[in-house]
């Protein structure tokens, strides 16, 4: 991992240098990660042109030396895809896309979103994470919302895991949009041992905020809040913008570090460029004060979950 | 029910720029009437694609009602959008004298079909996509014309009650006159919206709001201190009106039919 002695760079006020410095006099190993998030309005069903969208923000993400660039939901595609799905599903085995992509990544890490065709016929709301030249993990869209505005279990299969897997940075997982919303899905991220938890999100706003927001932001920031602080994590969430059929999606992309607090976020419902230095040593740091990781007992909830699940009536 | 007005702004007017300029316009049309929903739409149309390319036709009924256009006419000018004014009673006359009916709801949706038509001639004429007006009370009580003033390209009101376009009306300064104007359809003169339904908009929005958006029973709306008879109305208008909010159906056929299983997006490849 590149070492840096720059600090926080985003919209948030970052902590003063002194503190950084007086920070790696302490405890010497310090690791800076510069997190880029790119808040986009892809096109719909355009494949084409969102291709060269991420590949603008990957030159912008490069030149600004950041080292993780993630972009939100289906960012390839678009969100309301409908009977577009098997049109613009891609296998990232096959593909010149994922080619470039994978080029790209011997430079910076990405995390993109896409329709994955796994098996012939059977289309995945997907996430990758590529780095090194290598795709390092696919997750599947687990909870596809289906109902009121959401229509994805018709359109999608579900995907049916959660796994922590190692990147440069630490251990990382990823989630997708409702998937988060999913406390359970959290918890097996974090007893997998990610030490950085990615969100990427097409979520549309709804209700009224007493500010200027939806309503719905705040409750992505209320489970961001929750979550990094009781997994001890870096929670990454990106969220895209723009409009599809008069869905507004409502951005608010965040970092939260893991105590609890949010570092950076960028703006609500307009496109944005997110930058934030994270001190991964900051994981270690809470997990002495706060022991949820220690402490953890999956073997009690697995025992639990299996009884709980063996008394289903069929 | 209440709006953060700022923010529902912010929201449509980026909403209007993006989907004209996603559909390659530059230009918006909407009819200007000098009521309070088509003058809301002129204030956010003309601060989100700037005055110049905003077109607001002005299409009234011989003289019925003059100061209407008065108050159209003004707005434009205060907007510094261009208008248009066409009188619509030779083409309208022209049809009645041939078919000649006393039902002045008939009259009155011959007249909402007529500016639809003008409408749709000046957007492809101008290449300016129609902005309609229709608020959500309108929608949801089918308080208006199907393929009149409801026909449009995008609906940026859709999701406003009447008394939270009231409200946003007061934030974005348009005139007083114009805000306590008493809501009118226009079909005939006298008429007003509130007198023709029986119910204050106050009332109709927060039975509405209960209903639809709280989605509580008939018997919880009652409960809350509403009169039986006008939850009932309310839901009766609805129920009778689902038919103008959706697509006509189409009898099944094959194995992949519009309306049914052919499912796209309105902004398909945009």
């Amino acid at each position: 991992m590149r070492k840096r002695a720059s600090v926080g760079r985003g919209k948030s006020v970052p902590p003063p240098s002194w503190l950084y410095l007086k920070w790696s006099m302490n405890y010497g190993n310090f690791s800076l990660v510069r997190i880029a998030l790119a808040q986009i309005s892809p096109h719909l069903g355009d494949l084409r042109r969102n291709l060269d969208l991420h590949f603008h923000y990957i030159e912008k993400a490069k030149k600004k030396r950041a080292d993780l660039l993630v972009f939100p939901e289906l960012s390839l595609t678009g969100y309301t895809l409908m009977d577009m799905v098997a049109e613009v599903a891609l296998v990232p085995g096959k593909e010149t896309i994922f080619r470039k992509f994978k080029a790209a990544s011997q430079e910076i890490s990405l995390v993109i979103g896409f329709v994955e065709e796994l098996e012939k016929g059977l289309f995945y709301n997907s996430a990758a994470f590529l780095s090194g030249g290598k795709i390092l993990h696919v997750h599947r869209k687990v909870f596809l919302p289906t109902f009121g505005m959401f229509d994805e279990a018709r359109f999608f299969a579900q995907g049916k895991n959660f796994h922590a897997f190692p990147t440069p940075y630490g251990k990382a997982g990823m989630m997708i949009c409702r998937d988060f919303l999913s406390y359970g899905a959290s918890y097996l991220l974090f007893t997998g041992g990610a030490e950085i938890i990615i969100v990427l999100s097409a979520a549309p706003g709804r209700g009224m905020a007493q500010e200027e927001a939806y309503e719905t932001s705040h409750m992505w920031e209320l489970m961001g809040e929750a979550v990094s602080r009781f997994s001890t994590v870096f929670l990454i969430y990106c969220n895209r913008v723009g409009f599809e059929d008069g869905k507004h999606f409502a951005g608010g992309s965040f970092i939260f570090d893991p105590s609890g607090k949010m570092v950076a976020r960028a703006s609500y419902v307009d496109q944005d460029f997110l930058l934030q230095d994270i001190n991964t040593d900051e994981i270690r740091q809470g997990r002495k004060k706060w022991p949820y990781k220690r402490d953890d007992k999956p073997e009690v909830i697995l025992e639990a979950l299996k009884r709980i699940v063996s008394k289903y009536e069929d | 029910m209440k709006i953060n007005e700022v923010f529902v702004e912010k929201i449509l007017t980026s909403f209007i720029r993006e989907e004209l300029y996603k559909f390659n316009y530059k230009k918006g049309i909407l009819g200007l009437s000098g009521g309070l929903d088509s003058s809301v739409c002129a204030f956010l149309a003309a601060k989100a694609l700037q005055p110049q390319n905003v077109i607001c036709l002005i299409l009234p009924y011989g003289e019925a009602f003059s100061q209407d256009v008065k108050d159209a006419q003004e707005i434009a000018k205060l907007l510094g959008v261009r208008s248009k004014k066409i009188d619509i009673s030779p083409m309208v006359n022209a049809y009645f004298s041939r078919s000649p009916t006393k039902n002045r709801v008939a009259k009155g949706n011959k007249m909402a079909r007529e500016r639809m038509s003008i409408l749709y001639d000046f957007s492809s004429r101008e290449k300016a996509l129609i902005l309609g007006t229709s608020n959500k009370t309108e929608l949801l009580l089918g308080y208006g014309t199907i393929h009149g003033d409801m026909a449009c390209a995008i609906n940026p009101l859709g999701d406003l009650y009447k008394t939270q376009v009231k409200q946003l009306a007061r934030h974005l300064r348009v005139p007083e006159k114009i805000q306590s104007k008493p809501p009118s359809a226009g079909l005939w003169t006298g008429q007003t919206d509130e007198g023709e339904l029986g119910l204050t908009y106050e009332e109709m929005d927060e039975i509405l709001f209960q209903l639809v958006d709280k989605r509580m029973s008939r018997k919880e709306v009652i409960a809350s201190g509403f009169k039986k008879a006008a939850v009932e109305k309310i839901i009766r208008l609805m129920k009778n009106s689902e038919f103008k909010r959706k697509l006509a159906p189409i009898p099944k056929i094959s194995s992949r039919t519009v309306g049914h299983d052919f499912l796209y997006p309105y902004d398909w490849d945009r």
